[in-house]
């Protein structure tokens, strides 16, 4: 762990864009965990507990989307959870930033030392833990250490993470959460992670599964559906121009 | 809880729940289930939430499915289908029609269809003893979730039996509706009882009858008297169809050839239709009893005195009775009336009704000793012959009635008697032939005031031991005396849309609630309801295609004169020897 301040400070000062984007970096977790060579991780846990956790970004600006699906690595089992919010604020709780009217280009030539004192946090709702291979949707039998490393989760783990039904009732279920964005958004994920074929037949059967369980408010139910489709169908288009 | 990754997944969107917890794998194939069971009870039937890949437009009334229980199949018919949602809101705003993706998502969730069955019978898994007894009649129902199948072909043959069984017994009349599967008949049983044919007009009964007919001539189950009173059976039919072309049916008698005699009451009319009738039938005065009188009541406008002065005559002038009161004229039959001291005016008026009787062409004053028709057609009858009774031009319903009467009752106190010898000597070879006898318009004959005079009433009631048997074919059925209609067998209904000819048709049968839609929302064309003794359950059917095909059946397609001619002989040396 003796590398992660210093890198993490280079590279928030090198390249403001998150990492997220790079699919090579989110491939191979395992192959490059330890290799101090490259930053494979994405965050730091710096406040643990069973059901929430908050993680530092190892970039500044550079916290994983909203609703991203990640896994933090620690023992006994790596933990499995969604992030649900980010942050950037000073380092120093009673220091606030001030406005200089400069854009962000022209502050980083004249005054690089500010980007230091900033940093992004962001928060996790734990959802369960890995055995093996497999994920548990139940909370893990300990809380993530602190500063254990955060990683993103790569296709086949949101696949196999978003397959089961479990997921929505969690996410329905927890406190204190934007759930109904917090669902667009893991849907949106999940869906990602699937090869088109199967995306229509997922949304159908999530969807039925969220009119199980939300049969008391058809309104919201409603609300949900028409917006997921509205997002489907800008993916759809996006894909398509990028090609 | 695992996310289940340890056994392979099923294809997203469909559960791969199909068969689960079934002890037999070798049954059904999966594709075929179309719910489970959520409710219901033994008495008023079960109630199948559909699965949501299930369209409810293909759940036809009178459709035919398995619910798999346990230790039982239970073999049903659906009854009944109802739209809900589990929440009102959903009904209250519901999707819009372009929101394709909310529509399917509610489909099977908020919004569902629930499917009323009614089961009809039970067979017992193969797994389970007892499987090997064949279906029994339901006294349980199946637990919770049973999961429910489309019938399969295997499951028709293993309930109806299939056509050409060593003892030719079962013949098709048709196939379930969205199945090709044959549903047969069991013409042994069919034979044994009174049966009814019912619809509405046009509903296509005379091609039921038709068809009937055919399979008890064909498996010679029972030798048939049939009282055709619009011509239809004996020769060439005219086919109704859609639109002016109209075409010709076979007749019986060309089916069957020699094992069909055509009698007419007007041989012209027979004649006219470019047939030769096998016999012409006169009916003389002496042959008419006072019995047959009665039920002419209604037809002949009779007050209740008359039958009784018809007996006093009867009581001095025997079976002459008839032709020595309509030898009267005018004034004599006053003084007529006095001298046997019946009531004058009564006779008067019974002697001016009578007279109608005068003007048709088959009366004759006095039949010839062995021209006696009725003695040929049981000669016919005893040969295996069966016997078209054609009426020709002759279609009042009063010489219907009369005709009709007489016959059957002269025929009926020869099978009594027949029956008494065998039941006498019970010598195989003196028992008497099964007869039908099939009457059209029977609401004119089996009513509830005629039921108890006419001799189809008594034929209806208890002639099964006398080896007599009814077939009923009627637009009417509520018409019909319900003790009557309580004794039939096997009955086969069209079409029927009037509340009480449906109660009608369904008396007698238990569990009817679910009858009662089924045969309220038949085609009006090719569709029967079938229910009774010949059939183990209920089952809605399109009936058999009465044509090239079924002609080739009955091996009598259109074939070369000389052919058929062979056959002919080969028949008759069959029947009657080569003298």
């Amino acid at each position: 762990m003796t590398h992660a301040l210093g890198s993490r400070s280079l590279d928030s000062f090198r390249d403001p864009v998150p990492q997220g984007a790079d699919p090579l970096r989110q491939s191979n977790d395992k192959q490059i965990y330890g290799d101090s060579a490259q930053i494979s991780h994405t965050g730091e846990v710096i406040e643990s507990s069973t059901a929430q956790l908050v993680a530092e970004s190892v970039r500044l600006h550079g916290a994983p989307a909203f609703g991203q699906f990640v896994r933090i690595e620690t023992e006994p089992m790596p933990i499995l959870g969604v992030v649900h919010n980010a942050q950037t604020q000073s380092l120093e709780a009673n220091r606030r930033p001030s406005a200089y009217g400069k854009s962000e280009e022209e502050l980083r030539l004249e005054q690089p030392q500010i980007f230091e004192l900033l940093r992004t946090h962001f928060d996790v709702f734990v959802l369960g833990y890995l055995d093996g291979a497999y994920p548990v949707l139940a909370y893990p039998p300990q809380p993530a250490r602190i500063h254990s490393f955060v990683y993103l989760c790569d296709a086949p783990q949101v696949e196999a993470v978003t397959a089961n039904d479990q997921l929505l009732r969690s996410l329905l279920d927890a406190p204190g959460l934007p759930t109904d964005e917090l669902l667009l958004a893991t849907l949106c994920h999940a869906l990602e992670a699937r090869d088109p074929a199967h995306q229509q037949a997922y949304v159908l059967r999530t969807g039925k599964e969220l009119s199980r369980l939300l049969r008391d408010d058809y309104d919201r139910l409603s609300a949900i559906v028409r917006r997921l489709k509205e997002r489907q169908s800008t993916q759809v288009e996006q894909t398509q121009v990028a090609r | 809880m695992s996310v289940g990754t340890d056994r392979p997944l099923g294809p997203e969107g469909k559960p791969d729940s199909a068969g689960e917890g079934r002890q037999n794998p070798a049954a059904r194939d999966p594709r075929g289930r179309v719910g489970v069971i959520t409710k219901g009870s033994l008495v008023e039937g079960l109630e199948m939430k559909l699965d949501a890949e299930r369209n409810v437009e293909d759940m036809k009334a009178g459709k035919f499915v398995v619910i798999e229980g346990d230790k039982n199949d239970f073999f049903s018919m659906v009854t009944d289908m109802r739209l809900d949602a589990t929440n009102g809101e959903i009904l209250l705003h519901p999707p819009e029609r372009t929101d394709e993706l909310l529509r399917q998502i509610l489909a099977g969730t908020g919004t569902y269809n629930i499917v009323s069955l009614r089961p009809m019978l039970m067979m017992p898994t193969a797994a389970t003893p007892g499987s090997d007894d064949g279906p029994r009649p339901v006294k349980a129902i199946p637990s919770h979730f049973s999961v429910v199948q489309d019938a399969e072909e295997g499951d028709v043959s293993r309930i109806f039996g299939s056509e050409g069984d060593d003892e030719g017994r079962y013949f098709s009349v048709g196939s379930p509706l969205d199945m090709e599967t044959p549903v047969c008949v069991d013409m042994v049983r069919f034979a044994e009882r009174s049966n009814g044919i019912f619809g509405k007009t046009g509903t296509g009964k005379s091609f039921l009858t038709r068809l009937a007919l055919c399979g008890l001539i064909h498996y010679d189950r029972a030798v048939n008297l049939i009282f055709d009173m619009h011509n239809e059976y004996g020769w060439k039919a005219m086919k109704e169809t859609a639109g002016s072309n109209s075409s010709f049916v076979k007749g019986l008698k060309q089916l069957f050839g020699e094992r069909v005699a055509i009698f007419s009451l007007d041989p012209k009319s027979t004649r006219s239709r470019g047939i030769q009738p096998d016999h012409e039938v006169y009916i003389s005065y002496d042959q008419i009893a006072v019995e047959d009188i009665a039920p002419l009541q209604d037809e002949l406008k009779l007050n209740p005195t008359a039958v009784e002065s018809a007996y006093l005559v009867y009581a001095l002038y025997k079976d002459r009775w008839l032709r020595t009161l309509l030898s009267l004229e005018g004034p004599d039959v006053e003084e007529f009336a006095n001298e046997i001291g019946a009531h004058p005016g009564s006779l008067v008026a019974l002697h001016r009704k009578l007279k109608r009787l005068e003007n048709f062409p088959f009366m004759v004053k006095k039949g010839g000793g062995d021209d006696d028709c009725v003695d040929r057609i049981m000669q016919y009858l005893d040969a295996g012959i069966n016997v078209v009774l054609e009426f020709g031009q002759q279609t009042s319903m009063l010489c219907y009635l009369l005709v009709a009467n007489i016959i059957s009752r002269r025929i009926h106190e020869m099978y009594v008697k027949k029956c008494e010898k065998f039941y006498a000597t019970q010598n195989p070879e003196d028992q008497p032939r099964q007869l039908m006898i099939t009457i059209e318009e029977a609401h004119k004959f089996l009513n509830p005031a005629a039921a108890k005079q006419t001799i189809f009433g008594t034929i209806a009631r208890e002639m099964r031991k006398y080896y007599v048997s009814l077939l009923v074919v009627d637009q009417r059925p509520s018409g019909i005396d319900d003790e009557v209609l309580s004794q039939l067998g096997t009955r086969i209904t069209a079409l029927l849309n009037d509340e009480k000819d449906i109660s009608a048709v369904l008396t007698g049968v238990s569990g009817t609630e679910g009858l009662r839609s089924v045969l309220a929302s038949l085609d009006s064309k090719q569709q029967a309801l079938v229910l009774g003794h010949a059939v183990p359950m209920p089952v809605v059917v399109r009936t058999r295609e009465y044509g090239e095909d079924f002609y080739r059946f009955l091996g009598a397609a259109d074939e070369a004169p000389e052919v058929r001619r062979a056959r002919a002989e080969k028949e008759r040396v069959a029947l009657f020897g080569s003298d």
